[in-house]
């Protein structure tokens, strides 16, 4: 199959991905226990945009809001739409990265890296310069792979016995999200 | 932008075969072949090539390094000259309209208003000053994986082509799917191929 087609047809699998990683993140107020690795904050922030359907019955919402809040979003998500795209921030080993991931396409976009001395130098000197580039590198590849121990997660639960019981979870913080924006 | 500096959009490729020799002097052999050549001073209408990273004008890597580590950093440059539509279309209509009262003629030629649209397009192209765009990536040698810093479809097809052509290797983009096959045992990525969407409410 080619990548137009395997993104086309496999879409909802990054998709599902980002909504479960919000619902594990909203599960344990801001953060989440990685199998052999401990716990990491993982908070969604301000932006995101849910789809559902596809072709011409493709329907998205944009949204922007506090952390906590999102209303429209967890509407969305009651109304059986699934998040493709979202800003968050990844918290471990004292770093914190911001990130807007897309869900469809695995794309990291305007990624702001923690602020060490080697990240922002002058490029007068080189030894300097392949310093910082070796240290942003270092930082980019230690979010990738937290990105994917996350999708790692999601993957051994999505396709093992465990996802029954975590469907049901993820339907009723749904509900209740839904309730929440209701009677607000 | 934003392997050097500043905020980073990027997208993750895995490299695909082997390179028949992996000696920096090979890699920067094949490098230098495929790097980017100026078109400011000719009338070529588009040029990509690799350069430094550090210096887009660069493209012989003399004062430059494209090696930090284990990774090879390089930026792809592609310099094309355009003319915008709406410039096209006025000149073409204002060139007919000259030769049409030039000759005399009611009504032009389908074959002399297609040999006006070619001149003119060639004409003006030929005077459009070559507009640079600048991709940064970083191919770590080690695992097979390329971080190229753009999300435009347009750039990525162009990496794919240009790496194959300079490297003999193929880029494979890593979307969710391709993601999970390079991380679930094969047991999983049967379960996974077999796998539809739920629904969440």
């Amino acid at each position: 199959m080619d990548l137009v087609d395997l993104i086309a047809e496999k879409r909802w699998l990054g998709q599902e991905f980002l909504t479960w990683l919000w619902f594990k993140s909203d599960e344990r107020g801001g953060s989440i226990a990685l199998p052999d690795r401990g716990d990491i904050s993982v908070v969604f922030e301000k932006h995101m945009s849910l789809e559902s359907g596809e072709g011409e019955s493709l329907e998205r919402i944009t949204c922007s809001g506090q952390q906590s809040e999102l209303r429209e979003a967890r509407t969305g998500l009651a109304m059986g739409k699934k998040l493709e795209s979202a800003r968050l921030s990844f918290g471990f080993n004292d770093y914190e990265f911001s990130v807007t991931l897309s869900g469809s396409l695995m794309e990291y976009r305007s990624v702001a890296l923690p602020r060490t001395e080697g990240t922002e130098v002058d490029g007068s000197n080189p030894e300097e310069v392949e310093g910082m580039v070796l240290e942003r590198i270092f930082l980019l590849e230690e979010l990738t792979k937290t990105v994917n121990q996350c999708f790692r997660m999601f993957l051994d639960i999505r396709l093992g016995d465990e996802w029954r019981d975590e469907l049901i979870k993820i339907r009723e913080w749904v509900e209740k999200n839904a309730e929440v924006v209701t009677f607000d | 932008m934003g392997l050097l500096k500043g905020s980073a959009s990027f997208v993750r490729f895995s490299v695909e075969g082997e390179l028949p020799d992996s000696s920096l002097e090979y890699l920067l052999d094949r490098i230098i072949t495929y790097s980017f050549e100026d078109i400011d001073d000719n009338y070529e209408e588009y040029s990509l090539g690799w350069v430094s990273v550090q210096n887009m004008f660069d493209s012989q890597f003399k004062n430059s390094s494209w090696v930090a580590g284990d990774y090879i950093t390089l930026s792809l440059r592609m310099d094309e000259r355009k003319v915008s539509a709406a410039i096209l279309k006025k000149c073409i209509i204002k060139e007919e309209e000259r030769v049409r009262l030039e000759k005399q003629l009611p009504k032009l030629s389908r074959s002399t208003r297609v040999e006006i649209k070619e001149r003119v397009r060639s004409e003006l192209v030929r005077k459009a000053i070559p507009i640079p765009a600048v991709y940064e990536l970083a191919w770590n040698l080690t695992e097979g994986v390329v971080l190229f810093f753009s999300t435009n479809k347009k750039a990525q097809a162009l990496l794919e082509d240009h790496f194959r052509e300079t490297f003999g290797l193929l880029v494979k983009q890593q979307i969710p799917y391709s993601t999970a096959e390079a991380l679930l045992d094969e047991a999983q990525i049967i379960k996974l191929e077999n796998a539809s969407p739920d629904l969440f409410v």
